[in-house]
């Protein structure tokens, strides 16, 4: 037992890292974000950049365990991010993400969520959204552990 | 040892016969394929095997073609999806899944529908004729020209387990000929064995397909290409909308008829 008994997705936890050694190469990771909003409330399905694109669908977590997000999950895609726990006005999210698939005719939609259960939530928007689009897409869905590693990915 | 990765695998079985056996111990079933091109390497990869598994196989294989040297197969990129064992499929797969699944429900029906077999009435030869029609309008002309056109058009076609796909395909569609030769002659033997002959032709095609080939191809297909495959899918989906259910109640109608003569056969 841990002695720990609330929400996975609140548990206190500290990953122990080293420093990197003084006078190391740094190297500077260019983003490749390339557009803005990128909050699913302010996102608008009608942008140009969203049009026949990849998008992904992030948790706002993601990328701040993931330390190479950039290059292997956003690359060449269009964002939005949310939070399925915390957000409000989720009914939103789903017309929003439906719009996606309908009128901006995305090619995919990867949801890219954390291993917290809560997170689910987010695949479970995308999940209903599909559902009622008159336009099917494919969906994959990649799990990532709190240390940013990918543990399962999957099509819906 | 090189050179040997490099090696059609039915002409290596043919050198080393206990290769054979040995593939089958990993569940790699090339000793009935009846085409064999595939190189040793690309086997190797496509079975996606766990990495434990891949280099105990590597080295019975070594110890065998050649004895005292190390050999293995690099295993860049192609860890990622689904594991070893478990399938899982993209939706454009899924779609293609499907459509064998139909097709499989057509060709268990072969021997039913051979059994005493009438090539002399209308009748008769108009029930070969739709099963004809079947094989040559929904498995060949809607599936494999999905498969020909679009999907295999993602890879280098000069891969050898393309090419053992493309063989396939043309001996399926030799067998077709054959029958309506054969019906042709009123030789009620020939369009029998052809359609069995087409029928062993496609279960191990489709099973080779389900099991490995399409894994692997989602393996390597970029998202942006599943995007892309899935939707031109849909596109020849829609075109053959009509046909796909007329197809469908075909299968069903001669499920009706045949399903306990199949049973009967079975038991």
């Amino acid at each position: 037992m841990s002695g720990f008994s609330g929400c996975p997705g609140s548990r206190m936890l500290e990953f122990q890292k080293e420093d990197t050694p003084e006078g190391a190469a740094e190297v500077r990771i260019a983003s490749q974000l390339r557009q803005w909003p990128i909050q699913l409330h302010l996102v608008s399905p009608a942008a140009p950049y969203f049009q026949g694109a990849d998008v992904l669908l992030a948790a706002d977590c993601a990328a701040f365990a993931m330390g190479n997000f950039h290059n292997e999950h956003l690359k060449g895609k269009g964002l939005a991010i949310a939070c399925p726990k915390l957000d409000e006005g989720q009914e939103a999210y789903v017309a929003k993400i439906r719009a996606l698939f309908e009128e901006a005719r995305i090619n995919t939609l990867t949801v890219l969520i954390m291993q917290v259960p809560c997170c689910q939530g987010l695949v479970a928007l995308a999940t209903e959204a599909l559902r009622g689009s008159s336009r099917k897409v494919p969906v994959r869905y990649v799990v990532a552990s709190l240390q940013g590693e990918v543990l399962q990915e999957d099509w819906l | 040892m090189e050179q040997f990765l490099q090696s059609p695998i039915k002409e290596l079985i043919g050198r080393f016969p206990a290769l054979g056996t040995i593939l089958e111990d990993y569940a790699i079933g090339c000793v009935p394929c009846s085409v064999g091109t595939c190189l040793l390497r690309d086997i190797v990869e496509i079975h996606n095997l766990s990495p434990g598994d891949e280099e105990e196989l590597m080295g019975r294989i070594a110890a065998v073609v050649a004895p005292g040297q190390a050999v293995a197969v690099p295993r860049s990129g192609r860890d990622r999806a689904a594991g070893p064992g478990k399938v899982s499929y993209s939706p454009p797969m899924k779609m293609l899944v499907e459509e064998h699944r139909r097709i499989l429900r057509f060709v268990a029906l072969i021997p039913a529908l051979t059994a005493g077999l009438d090539v002399e009435s209308a009748e008769g030869r108009g029930r070969i004729l739709d099963a004809v029609d079947f094989i040559r309008s929904y498995a060949d002309r809607f599936h494999h020209a999905k498969e020909e056109d679009l999907l295999f058009a993602c890879f280098d076609e000069g891969l050898e387990i393309l090419k053992a796909m493309h063989e396939d395909h043309r001996r399926g569609r030799a067998c077709v000929q054959g029958v309506l030769d054969a019906l042709a002659r009123r030789d009620a033997g020939g369009v029998a064995r052809n359609l069995a002959e087409y029928g062993e032709i496609l279960t191990e095609h489709i099973r080779k397909e389900d099991e490995i080939l399409y894994p692997w191809m989602d393996r390597n297909l970029t998202t942006r290409q599943v995007g892309e495959l899935y939707a031109r899918f849909r596109e020849v989906d829609e075109t053959f909308l009509e046909a796909g259910e007329r197809y469908e109640a075909f299968v069903r109608s001669l499920e009706g008829q045949y399903l306990d003569a199949v049973a009967e056969v079975g038991r």
